[in-house]
């Protein structure tokens, strides 16, 4: 068996079927910070610190770009939700659970591949494994959940998704402690935002109601 | 279909953290900062000297998360390895590796500095070499060098192949602050001396030497293929070796039943259980093998 064809193989499949979900966040003042589709019909997920004073701009990779809706921003967890007027994305899903035989997901020692902008270098995709699972205190003095990880992030990155080997999203790139340890926000709080922002979000959309179960 | 390599790469990995990780523990003896272990024995534990930084008042963290009293068997600064004695036998023993380690195979640099869990971070086996003079006054035998990251607390904790054994012990104490992995099989030998004798006896010949060939009629008398011995090119005066009979123009074949065929192999076994002990060794003298007993001298 041709291993290393095969490896490269997987990787770039792997490449392929997360890259059409990773957008641009662009502020009106700062640069740019990376972010996810979430649904598909026009969730962005990125990094509250990415959002400026104004709402951004969304580029998605067919170029195209977008004027966004803040629905929410938390700077406790630093994420920030928005909206675009866009149909027929493709989001990224969330890690489910752990995988079978696993009692943890993400498990120290997974591989992990984050994809961003870093530097503003558009589409850059970084390996690593899972570090660490952790906790990190916010202002309000509560423990979160977080990756811990050996992929290089660099600015531009945040936003971005830390995806495992089924393209599964299992933290949001948020920060670099240390100069060699990345920070990822842990799922189980983004989807706690999420679904809270969509059940808070009484005021309705456009054209689409974004309903919990968009999420899933 | 292709993926799966990458996922069952993925779940080697987190498997051989997972096994590797059990045997490794926190090791609490120096201020603010724990380091790391290896569980090498049920109630030994093997870690860096430079992080036992207090004689008394020694814990170690299992990775069931309990706290053992423990007290230190023996240390070495010279190879900035130490064992730990555990106040009952409860850990998870490491398994160390039988293929060591090579250039570019993947390697896990794994430690617990904390109670929060395990942490790894993946590298590929960047060098292996030596001997090499350590920042610490002491000799290594080999040592593995690994382009993964270790982050703080990781000194004592080991360095993992994608099958989850143990490749070596990391350490951040023998060249200044860069991070080093000490071989199994050496730690491990070294670990086996301390805690038994407490400390590493360092044997001592006195004399210089140098590789040189060695015909294949004199293999022959020596009943084995050896290609390489070590002429001795000068002999210290009141040396364990001039005491013992060694001449310059002998060339030594073996020690302790080991054949010798360059510096490194003699070094190894000089420092360990020889010290201090009647040996025999065999040497090639006028092209005939003789064997003298040599008081190797401790240092």
């Amino acid at each position: 068996m041709n291993f290393n064809g095969t490896f490269t193989q997987a990787i770039h499949e792997l490449v392929e079927q997360v890259m059409p979900s990773l957008v641009i966040v662009r502020g009106r003042r700062h640069g740019a910070g990376a972010g996810i589709v979430w649904s598909e019909n026009g969730l962005i997920l990125t990094n509250n610190h990415v959002v400026g004073r104004h709402t951004p701009i969304v580029v998605l990779q067919n170029d195209g770009e977008y004027e966004s809706r803040l629905l929410a921003r938390d700077p406790d967890v630093d994420l920030a939700l928005l909206s675009i007027e866009a149909t027929n994305l493709t989001p990224l899903k969330p890690v489910a659970g752990a995988r079978q035989g696993a009692s943890v997901s993400p498990r120290v020692g997974e591989l992990v591949f984050a994809f961003g902008h870093p530097w503003g270098q558009r589409n850059t995709v970084t390996r690593g494994i899972v570090s660490a699972l952790a906790f990190a205190q916010n202002r309000r003095g509560e423990m979160l959940p977080i990756v811990r990880s050996d992929v290089r992030l660099a600015p531009g990155n945040s936003g971005g998704p830390l995806v495992n080997t089924n393209g599964e999203v299992v933290g949001i790139n948020a920060m670099i402690i240390g100069g060699d340890q990345s920070v990822s926000i842990a799922t189980s709080v983004v989807n706690e935002f999420v679904n809270k922002v969509l059940a808070n979000n009484k005021e309705p959309t456009t054209s689409n109601q974004h309903t919990p179960q968009d999420v899933i | 279909m292709s993926k799966t390599i990458l996922v069952e790469l993925s779940d080697a990995l987190a498997d051989a953290a997972e096994m590797a990780g059990k045997a490794t523990v926190l090791v609490n003896a120096r201020r603010r900062m724990p380091a790391s272990g290896i569980a090498y024995a049920a109630d030994l534990i093997l870690t860096a000297d430079h992080v036992i930084e207090r004689e008394e008042d020694i814990t170690v963290t299992l990775a069931d998360s309990t706290e053992i009293k423990a007290k230190i068997a023996g240390r070495d600064a010279g190879s900035d390895l130490a064992v730990l004695k555990l106040e009952r036998a409860a850990a998870q023993v490491a398994e160390a590796t039988k293929s060591p380690a090579r250039l570019g195979q993947l390697a896990l640099v794994l430690g617990r500095p904390s109670k929060n869990g395990i942490e790894a971070s993946l590298g590929t086996v960047s060098a292996v070499g030596g001997p090499v003079q350590t920042g610490r006054g002491g000799m290594l035998e080999k040592y593995i060098r690994t382009d993964g990251i270790s982050y703080p607390g990781f000194s004592g904790g080991p360095l993992v192949a994608a099958d989850g054994t143990v490749l070596g012990v990391n350490t951040s104490g023998l060249a200044n602050g860069v991070a080093l992995t000490i071989p199994a099989d050496v730690a491990w030998k070294i670990a086996d001396t301390l805690a038994k004798h407490g400390r590493v006896k360092h044997g001592y010949l006195g004399i210089r030497s140098q590789a040189v060939e060695i015909p294949d009629a004199t293999q022959k008398m020596l009943k084995r293929e050896q290609g390489t011995g070590l002429l001795i090119v000068s002999v210290e005066k009141d040396s364990p070796a001039s005491k013992g009979g060694l001449m310059v123009g002998d060339i030594l074949v073996k020690v302790a039943d080991v054949p010798v065929f360059h510096h490194d192999e003699l070094f190894t076994r000089l420092s360990g259980d020889v010290a201090g002990k009647s040996t025999p060794i065999e040497i090639l003298r006028g092209g005939q093998p003789q064997t003298l007993n040599v008081l190797i001298g401790e240092r």
